[in-house]
């Protein structure tokens, strides 16, 4: 049965350490969200919470109409109606495969019979079905996570948790794994909480993205909101940045962004808030904003939005070639793509598209700027 | 278009590399490495490959008329010796249960819950480790006998407690007791890397406290089986329980009943020979069982993301519980014998027990006699000398044991020191005795039989198997880059190996050379069976003195030598700490 999850004001402590400040989200019954942060976010801490298996120190969370945790209410995890798929997949290696997916039935007390069935038919539906009896040992990773994701599927739980499945594995596996946990779970309808340090990982399998930097939940909403209007330079440089600039304001923001002036150019960025003439501003440039433009095509150096630089490094990807390019003041910019091959020490225009360059005012003001406002968590709920 | 020219790399540093590699040796076939542990196969282990033929063809050895018989084995089978078989298998099917029970217990306590006195519990393993079984016999003896301790202390004779230990149950708990450590590091090793996705795993899909413990218990079968095969092969194979607890209590065990088929005139070296394949049979049986539970199943609960398991806070009761526990374990395996042993050397030899009768008689008695000093002295030369033998062919062999992937010669090795850990003491002494006495040793020059030479190196065949496996592991973990890179930046070889290995091994080097030391100073059945005449070691001193009914004389000499012990161990591993600061941290760590 699927599940709305409600979590309010969660905080854990460990000794003088705080891992989670105050986290509220809610998900909606099968919805699929995806918590991502860098190493010691708190995402880890955050599901470990959600499971049982640690005890927050504050807030609560709700799982349907059943209180999960607060106050001095603690749920045992057995008695949660979720289920977990670990990083190493904590397989318990002394049983096989079909052992291992069908302890998880025992909480529904079916008959063995039925037990029997459900264990076949999930283990087919991961391609499992003829390694039933093997061990954990005897499968490949990409099987044990299978294992791993059947196991958390066949009792069909209301809330399933994934602690960064797919870290141990290559990247081809990983993209097939992927896709299957994506269909596998929307098919089972269960609510989902998956926590990840990848951001395409996360845009691929989303239905919403939360963002945690330092043990707060800093930006919440679907994968576009944070690609297209991320919340703080930190939501944008996690989700993907070709490079970083700073400037000042050439004139107050209007609804089309902001001018900003920076040492390789004038460059038109979107704002979240209004900005003066002069504010210092930090510039963020998306991967997909710039666009390479050769310069015999392009006479208008000097036009907004458009920058000069130089290729420094050039590498084949397939379907064409990503290009670091420096440009005036030694800011590179990383990821740059283009079907053609520039050489490495070519002259290039750099277009830059406003809708993936992000301006926000520096925490701290040089002397000539007006004060700046730290840029207010976006909060998009759904 | 992008360049893409490609321009070699200069390979100096490979170079450099495989002239270093080539200055080590690598170049020596195979045979020539392996020479010397041929070499020291043939001196140390051949003896006994000889003692074993004679079991099965005794005239090939002037033991008898038939060149192939199986009546040893039909003798061995009959009587009192089918008796002591029996009583073998029993003692250490109980005392491999018993010890592998308290083992698993002590692990978990002391590795997953926050019970208090964790580092002393580790410490007094170590201590029961490295007591010879016959001194916790003596402890009890000394303490329950006709004219003991207690019966002293309480005017009358404790008969039920004197029948409980003089039987098998006293027999099954010295060595229970005495294998506890060995099935502790089997066990807790795995209990402390196994983390806790396990358990996790097994509550987020619906497993109660309890349920997810009975999940996670078999994933320690590796270490459970470890350690009941260990302390079954240990049990089986003990001589020191064997020759005074068991011997006192008319309880014969196999390896008392060798000893005896030996020392009687005419010795009985066919049955001798027979009762030690069985022995053998009996220790690879046990490890045959311990594969075939492992079979087809991986037991690998260590990953790179392994999640340290923290540690259950038990409660005021739980603690009080556990500490009890824990505290009765060591107070019955360490604190009883210990009392027996201080009390029987403070207490003069006869007479009502009263506070004025304590004394240090025995202790000056002892301090003045000659053979007791003597024999002390002559023990320690002579464990002085083995562990430093040990030590560097223990350095030599563990390195190549590290390192066994490489050949045939180190698996050679490693099978050679294999066959040495699983052969009972009392077996290797009686290999020496009966080849070392053969007219064809004579003839060949090896004039060994009846010298300390024969016993320091039925020593070193005990000590050098343990030595080879405890410096394969930190010899092992030292990459060879660290060397190479010490020469490649301009140091000599040994400089660039004190320099950059020792430090690093020294901590190891240090407990192997005082783990052998010690074990070899109160060893009993070599010193029993091969001491030359005019030389007798400790242990047969100190067994002397009981069978002679000194008491006092025999417990204040163990006290001495444990005390003494304990001081050379804390004066090393001090000095080790003031000296090489970075071993000790590196120790600690491990």
């Amino acid at each position: 049965m699927t599940s709305h999850l409600r979590v309010e004001n969660l905080s854990k402590s460990f000794g003088s350490s705080r891992v989670l400040r105050e986290v509220s989200f809610s998900v909606q019954p099968g919805r699929f969200l995806v918590l991502l942060g860098p190493s010691g976010s708190g995402k880890t801490t955050l599901l470990r919470c959600l499971a049982g298996i640690e005890r927050a120190d504050a807030g609560s969370i709700h799982l349907g109409d059943r209180l999960l945790a607060h106050g001095r209410t603690h749920l045992a995890p057995d008695r949660r109606d979720l289920a977990m798929v670990f990083q190493d997949y904590a397989l318990w290696p002394h049983m096989s495969a079909s052992a291992n997916v069908g302890y998880a039935l025992r909480r529904r007390r079916l008959a063995e019979r039925e037990a029997h069935t459900r264990v076949d038919a999930v283990l087919d539906r991961v391609g499992l079905r003829e390694h039933a009896a093997q061990y954990p040992h005897e499968l490949s990773g990409g099987q044990q996570q299978r294992v791993a994701l059947a196991r958390a599927l066949v009792a069909e739980p209301g809330l399933l948790l994934f602690d960064e499945p797919l870290s141990n594995l290559d990247a081809d596996l990983r993209e097939r794994l992927r896709v299957e946990i994506s269909t596998l779970t929307r098919e089972s309808g269960a609510t989902v909480v998956y926590i990840t340090h990848d951001q395409s990982e996360a845009f691929a399998l989303a239905d919403e993205i939360g963002v945690l930097e330092g043990g707060r939940l800093v930006q919440l909403g679907s994968p576009e909101d944070l690609y297209l209007r991320p919340s703080s330079p930190f939501v944008a440089q996690f989700t993907g940045l070709a490079g970083e600039l700073t400037g000042h304001a050439a004139a107050a923001s209007t609804d089309q962004g902001v001018s900003v002036r920076t040492g390789a150019g004038v460059v038109l960025a979107g704002s979240g808030d209004a900005v003066t003439a002069g504010t210092a501003l930090r510039l963020l440039i998306r991967p997909a904003a710039v666009t390479l433009v050769d310069a015999t095509e392009l006479a208008a150096e000097a036009a907004t939005g458009s920058l000069t630089g130089t290729v420094v490094d050039t590498a084949y990807r397939g379907r064409g070639y990503d290009h670091v390019l420096e440009l005036p003041g030694g800011t590179q910019l990383t990821g740059v793509f283009d079907r053609l091959a520039h050489r490495r020490g070519t002259r290039v225009h750099v277009h830059l598209d406003p809708e993936g360059c992000f301006a926000f005012p520096e925490p701290h003001p040089s002397p000539l700027s007006a004060p700046a406002q730290s840029p207010e968590p976006v909060s998009t709920r759904i | 278009m992008v360049g893409t020219t490609t321009v070699p790399r200069p390979r100096a540093l490979s170079g450099a590399g495989a002239a270093l590699r080539r200055s080590g040796g690598r170049g020596l076939p195979a045979l020539a490495r392996s020479l010397p542990w041929l070499v020291f196969g043939t001196v140390l282990l051949l003896p006994v490959a000889g003692f074993l033929l004679v079991a099965v063809t005794p005239r090939t050895f002037s033991q008898g008329d038939s060149w192939f018989s199986l009546d040893a084995f039909r003798q061995a089978f009959t009587g009192w010796t089918a008796h002591a078989l029996l009583d073998t298998c029993l003692v250490g099917v109980g005392a491999a249960g018993l010890a592998t029970a308290i083992a698993t217990a002590l692990a978990w306590l002391t590795e997953r819950t926050t019970v208090a006195g964790r580092g002393l519990w580790r410490l007094l393993l170590w201590a029961l480790l490295l007591a010879p079984s016959y001194l916790e016999s003596l402890g009890w003896t000394w303490l329950v006998e006709p004219q003991g301790v207690l019966s002293r202390m309480l005017g009358h004779d404790p008969a039920a407690l004197h029948g409980l230990v003089f039987g098998p149950l006293g027999v099954i708990w010295v060595l229970a007791s005495r294998g506890v450590p060995f099935a502790y590091l089997a066990i807790s090793a795995l209990v402390r890397g196994m983390g806790r996705e396990f358990e996790d795993a097994a509550r987020t899909h619906g497993a109660s406290r309890l349920a997810a413990l009975r999940l996670v218990l078999p994933i320690l079968a590796p270490g459970l089986w470890a350690g009941f095969a260990i302390v079954f092969a240990e049990s089986i194979s003990d001589y020191g329980v064997a020759a005074t607890l068991a011997a006192q209590a008319n309880f014969p065990l196999a390896t008392g009943a060798m000893e005896q088929s030996i020392s009687t005139f005419p010795a009985q070296f066919p049955l001798a020979s027979a009762m030690g394949w069985l022995l053998i049979g009996l220790v690879a049986l046990a490890l045959l069982a311990q594969r075939r539970s492992l079979r087809g199943r991986s037991f690998a609960v260590l990953s790179g993301r392994t999640r340290p398991a923290v540690r259950i806070r038990l409660s005021p009761v739980g603690q009080l519980l556990a500490l009890t526990g824990i505290a009765v374990f060591f107070a019955v395996a360490l604190g009883v014998p210990a009392f027996g042993a201080g009390a029987a050397s403070l207490l003069p030899s006869a007479g009502k027990v009263n506070a004025a009768g304590l004394g240090l008689d025995n202790f000056r008695h002892v301090l003045h006699s000659s053979e007791l000093l003597g024999a002390l002295g002559y023990s320690a030369r002579l464990a002085a000398i083995t562990a430093c033998a040990a030590l560097v062919f223990g350095a030599v062999a563990g390195r190549a044991l590290a390192r066994r992937g490489s050949g045939r010669a180190g698996r050679l090795l490693d099978l050679l020191l294999l066959a040495a850990v699983a052969l009972p003491s009392v077996l290797l002494a009686s290999g020496y005795i009966f080849t070392y006495n053969l007219p064809i040793a004579s003839r060949l020059g090896l004039n060994l039989y009846g010298t300390t030479t024969l016993l320091v190196l039925g020593y070193l065949a005990g000590a050098l198997p343990s030595a080879a496996r405890l410096l394969s592991g930190s010899l092992g973990q030292v990459s060879d880059s660290l060397l190479w890179a010490a020469r490649a930046h301009g140091r000599s070889a040994v400089r660039a190996w004190t320099g950059a290995v020792l430090p690093l091994v020294a901590g190891s080097l240090v407990w192997t050379w005082l783990i052998a030391f010690c074990a070899t100073l109160l060893e009993l059945p070599v010193s029993q069976l091969l001491a030359p005449p005019g030389n007798e070691p400790l242990s047969v001193a100190i067994t002397h003195q009981l069978q002679g009914y000194d008491i006092g004389a025999g417990a204040a000499m163990t006290v001495l030598v444990i005390a003494g012990v304990l001081a050379l161990i804390a004066t090393a591993l001090g000095t080790l700490r003031l000296l090489l600061p970075a071993a000790h941290r590196l120790e600690a760590v491990a």
